[in-house]
């Protein structure tokens, strides 16, 4: 989009390992996001999607392989893995919004902490981004006053602060009330329509109708089927795929 | 997650005991009603005791009427104060550093910081008393009394204050942590605006509990002479050859000391919300 090398995936994954003790949670990961592309990744519980996902900002750490972000190679520490982190928004299952801070020192505190911008400044955008979301109304409060669902949008507005260039959910509305799921997924849905280059871990198949243009299906550490959502929706390839569809689809 | 967080909190009696039915309740009675007349028995033979060995002769209590004896307790009393005062923030300041050392991720001084809270808090608080008593003006460093007492009793306390905060930070959900690295926060300055501000207000009422331990060790003053409550009581007991009588009103005194402590700690974790059960945004994937 700007100057960067446009050829290059945001997010690329090669040859990806990783076992945690006896347990090998991702086999052989290859995996490469263009920019704006919506990749939903699906699958069985256990199947290694979240560590997937959390490998790409390097909060679990790899045994083997490759990830590039923007064609350079994920740092392993230090100031650079915290600005290729700046770079990369994540949504968190739990929310994760900061306990002791009002909503809108938890949309500026990266800003102005990370980014260094004023705290005016900082503050001005994020309530352009609360109001975005549509919980500018609550920005004085703090987290455990609010509800899930505007829990959730707070902290996509929390990422968005950052402005990144990709942005990874991590099963983001798994532990949202059933009424509360879609004013979430709506924000996701706008925030793909505007162009945001997205990994979405989810268990949501309708999002990933809508909104995907490439699913990937994982099961036991593997990705076995990738494709364009109709494809795999009607016509999965492999068994493993076709039982998990049919086992979600069953009531 | 459907908890609001404001119907989530409840006491911990709730959370460890059922509500009693009416069997239970009429057991409760029954044993409540069997505790208090054991308990006045046991009043009973105490009384009678102190009268029967003299204890309660006026010669022994006469002197509390005088103005002078409860000055000189009263100074004793701010001396204890001062030193529990000094030696609580010296020892709040050393916990914190111990603390920060102990999660640093630095690995050498993570060590060493584990040796010296290990050491502090496994040490009785009478040997550290010693050592600046006796060891340390065999150097020629000559302290105060104040200092002899404060030191030790601030080193003893600043190992049990650090696994206190450091039992906080370990409190506080690792998502939380998480989401301040995805943002491109280093890890110290996460730990920093993050962790341990969450940390603190889940320990306040800990901290201001253990400050009891701290009052409590102050009363080993008499080893170095310092004026405290108790060795002012011992004054007091030489001049008037009232043992019993003295002690026990001391004991008084730190038993209302200790009490507005905790009640203070009461009052602070209303103020934190830290006593209530409260995991809204904790809960782990």
């Amino acid at each position: 989009m700007t100057t960067q090398d446009t050829t290059a995936p945001v997010i690329e994954l090669r040859h990806v390992e990783k076992s945690f003790g006896d347990i090998h949670v991702l086999k052989d990961i290859n995996l490469a996001v263009k920019t704006g592309e919506v990749v939903v990744v699906i699958g069985p519980s256990g199947s290694g999607k979240s560590t997937l996902c959390r490998t790409i900002n390097r909060l679990e750490s790899i045994d083997s392989g490759e990830i590039l972000i923007s064609g350079k190679p994920l740092p392993e520490e230090g100031a650079e893995l915290a600005a290729v982190r700046a770079e990369l928004g994540m949504v968190f299952q739990s929310f994760n919004l900061f306990a002791h801070m009002s909503i809108l020192r938890n949309v500026t505190i990266g800003p102005t902490e990370v980014l260094g911008m004023s705290r005016a400044d900082a503050e001005r955008e994020a309530m352009e981004l609360l109001e975005r979301v549509g919980v500018a109304d609550q920005a004085e409060k703090v987290p455990a006053q609010l509800s899930g669902g505007q829990q959730q949008r707070v902290a996509i507005a929390r990422s968005l602060a950052m402005h990144p260039k990709a942005m990874l959910f991590d099963e983001p509305t798994s532990a949202l009330d059933p009424e509360m799921i879609n004013e979430v997924l709506d924000v996701m849905v706008r925030l793909a329509g505007q162009g945001m280059t997205m990994i979405v871990v989810t268990h949501e198949m309708s999002f990933a109708r809508r909104v995907a243009d490439r699913v990937v299906f994982m099961a036991d550490g593997q990705i076995l089927e990738e494709g364009a959502p109709e494809e795999f929706f009607e016509n999965p390839k492999t068994e493993r795929a076709r039982e998990f569809l049919d086992s979600i689809r069953g009531h | 997650m459907s908890v609001n967080a404001r119907s989530a909190q409840f006491s911990m009696r709730d959370a460890l005991y059922e509500e009693p039915g009416p069997r239970t309740r009429r057991r409760i009675q029954i044993g409540t009603a069997i505790a208090a007349v054991v308990v006045a028995a046991l009043l009973v033979v105490v009384v009678h005791q102190f009268w029967a060995t003299g204890q309660l002769d006026p010669q022994y209590w006469l002197f509390f009427t005088q103005g002078t004896t409860w000055t000189f307790l009263f100074s004793g009393f701010l001396g204890t104060l001062s030193v529990s005062l000094t030696a609580a923030v010296i020892a709040i300041f050393l916990g914190f550093l111990l603390m920060l050392g102990r999660i640093s991720g630095i690995r050498p001084l993570a060590a060493v910081c584990r040796i010296v809270t290990d050491f502090f808090r496994g040490v009785p608080s009478l040997l550290l008393i010693y050592f600046f008593f006796l060891v340390v003006p065999q150097y020629g460093i000559k302290l105060p009394a104040f200092w002899m007492i404060t030191a030790p009793v601030a080193l003893a306390a600043s190992g049990v204050l650090a696994e206190v905060l450091r039992a906080g930070v370990n409190a506080v959900p690792r998502g939380q942590t998480e989401a301040a690295l995805s943002i491109g926060m280093r890890p110290f300055r996460a730990r920093m605006l993050i962790v341990v501000p969450q940390a603190i207000r889940f320990v306040i009422p800990s901290l201001i509990s253990q400050l009891v331990v701290v009052v409590k060790d102050t009363t080993l003053a008499y080893v170095v002479s310092y004026p405290d409550l108790l060795q002012n009581a011992r004054v007091l007991i030489t001049n008037y050859d009232a043992l019993v009588s003295t002690y026990f009103v001391a004991a008084i005194i730190y038993i209302l000391l200790n009490y507005a402590i905790n009640q203070l700690a009461v009052l602070a974790s209303k103020k934190t919300g830290s006593g209530r059960v409260d995991r809204m945004t904790q809960n782990s994937t």
